[in-house]
């Protein structure tokens, strides 16, 4: 029940902050058709140099007729841009990284799956953790290559999985077994995302960098935790609390990947929609924070601008 | 490091419709068309072709509300390259990758 109040508060907060980002649009719909809005936000992942090559593709769009003919150039572009070098070593390394970890996390958990013999419905558990992840590792790449992101949204999403392992022990009984007390809840659900989002802001100095550096933390803390969970069910099995429950190996193996799965959805979606608001949060504390005055009686009249960024 | 990889049988295509006439600018619309190419294989492929000098790149203007439209056709390097690759294949040779790939 928690889980899914949750759920809806963030779908909730979601909701808002579309809303708020144009009200216009919300309401009203985009005066562009959706291939031209998806290949614009695509154009601009492309780094410097390959600019040209973004408003190439969206010149040759904007000669195209036919919604399909549009949508079917367009996702070809798409992909292109995702495959295009440069990424920038920073951008290179973070998501080979990435795709280490996904990886790693399938393969441990089918080695899992074989070694105890688990049934049809962990299997198509394990297709649908492949396309969730194949989307996280999309999103990821998309991130990563936005200037100033990949750094601060790693070493959140490392600040991230920390919090959670520190706060169930760090040990693979912990993982498993321990539920977060109350307050434990409120510092990793709300506290650790909301610290990401704030300082992220704060690095980038712009609230987009902030809400990018959430996303990216999100991603790469879930994919970091659910990696340790994985690993700890493949080292415990079925041992490890709660002791003497009477369900058989199998059934609680499968229902610990089960919620290493759900672990992995929440902490993603929880993590980006409040570092999603504190990100917001701090560019507006930050721009509505009074600009410093000049120290000592004299004022120079011919440098009135100062102290707008402090 | 430069990679000096032989041009595959897709980017040879976009060279021969490019090499058809020459001095014609091209839209990649069209070229993706007459090569039956997707824009996700071609756009890739002409950013190399650029890169390595063999492709030239311009603008039309745009017209009304229509934006402005990015143009393609083969520099000298590039028209000697696809006249080396039409010769190499009468001959059933393939034109060395490394010494045409890099001198461009």
């Amino acid at each position: 029940m928690p889980l899914l109040f949750i759920l809806m508060m963030c779908l909730l907060g979601i909701g808002i902050a579309v809303f708020r980002r144009s009200p216009r649009v919300f309401l009203d719909g985009s005066s562009e058709d959706m291939p031209a809005r998806l290949l614009r936000w695509a154009a601009g992942l492309l780094s410097p140099q390959r600019g040209e090559w973004g408003q190439a593709m969206l010149g040759e769009l904007g000669h195209l007729d036919g919604r399909i003919r549009r949508l079917r150039f367009t996702l070809g572009c798409v992909i292109a841009v995702l495959l295009l070098q440069p990424w920038g070593r920073r951008a290179g390394a973070g998501v080979g990284a990435m795709i280490a970890v996904a990886v790693g996390s399938v393969g441990v958990y089918a080695s899992v799956a074989i070694r105890y013999g688990l049934g049809v419905g962990d299997w198509v558990a394990a297709a649908i953790l492949v396309v969730f992840l194949a989307g996280y590792l999309l999103a990821a790449s998309a991130l990563l290559r936005r200037p100033g992101v990949a750094i601060p949204g790693l070493l959140g999403g490392l600040f991230v999985a920390l919090a959670w392992l520190t706060m169930k022990g760090f040990t693979f009984y912990g993982v498993i077994g321990t539920i977060p007390a109350g307050w434990e809840k409120l510092v990793l659900v709300i506290g650790v995302p909301l610290v990401v989002g704030a300082a992220g802001t704060l690095w980038g100095r712009d609230a987009a960098v902030g809400r990018r550096v959430a996303r990216l933390a999100a991603i790469s803390g879930g994919l970091g935790v659910y990696l340790y969970g994985t690993l700890a069910v493949a080292v415990l099995g079925a041992g490890g609390p709660p002791e003497g429950t009477g369900w058989t190996v199998r059934y609680i193996v499968s229902d610990r990947l089960g919620s290493n799965l759900v672990n992995l959805l929440m902490i993603s979606l929880v993590t980006a929609t409040v570092g999603w608001a504190g990100a917001a949060a701090t560019a507006r504390l930050r721009n509505s924070s009074p600009a410093p005055t000049l120290p000592g009686p004299f004022i120079p009249a011919a440098d009135p601008g100062t102290g707008e960024e402090a | 490091m430069q990679r000096n990889r032989p041009p595959s049988a897709q980017t040879i295509s976009v060279l021969r419709a490019l090499a058809a006439d020459p001095a014609r600018w091209r839209y990649g619309y069209d070229l993706a068309t007459e090569v039956h190419l997707k824009s996700g294989s071609l756009y890739p492929m002409l950013v190399r072709l650029a890169d390595r000098g063999l492709l030239e790149t311009s603008w039309e203007p745009g017209a009304g509300s229509r934006p402005p439209r990015h143009l393609y056709r083969l520099t000298p390097a590039g028209r000697e390259f696809a006249a080396a690759l039409t010769a190499a294949r009468a001959g059933r040779t393939i034109p060395h990758p490394r010494s045409r790939w890099s001198e461009a």
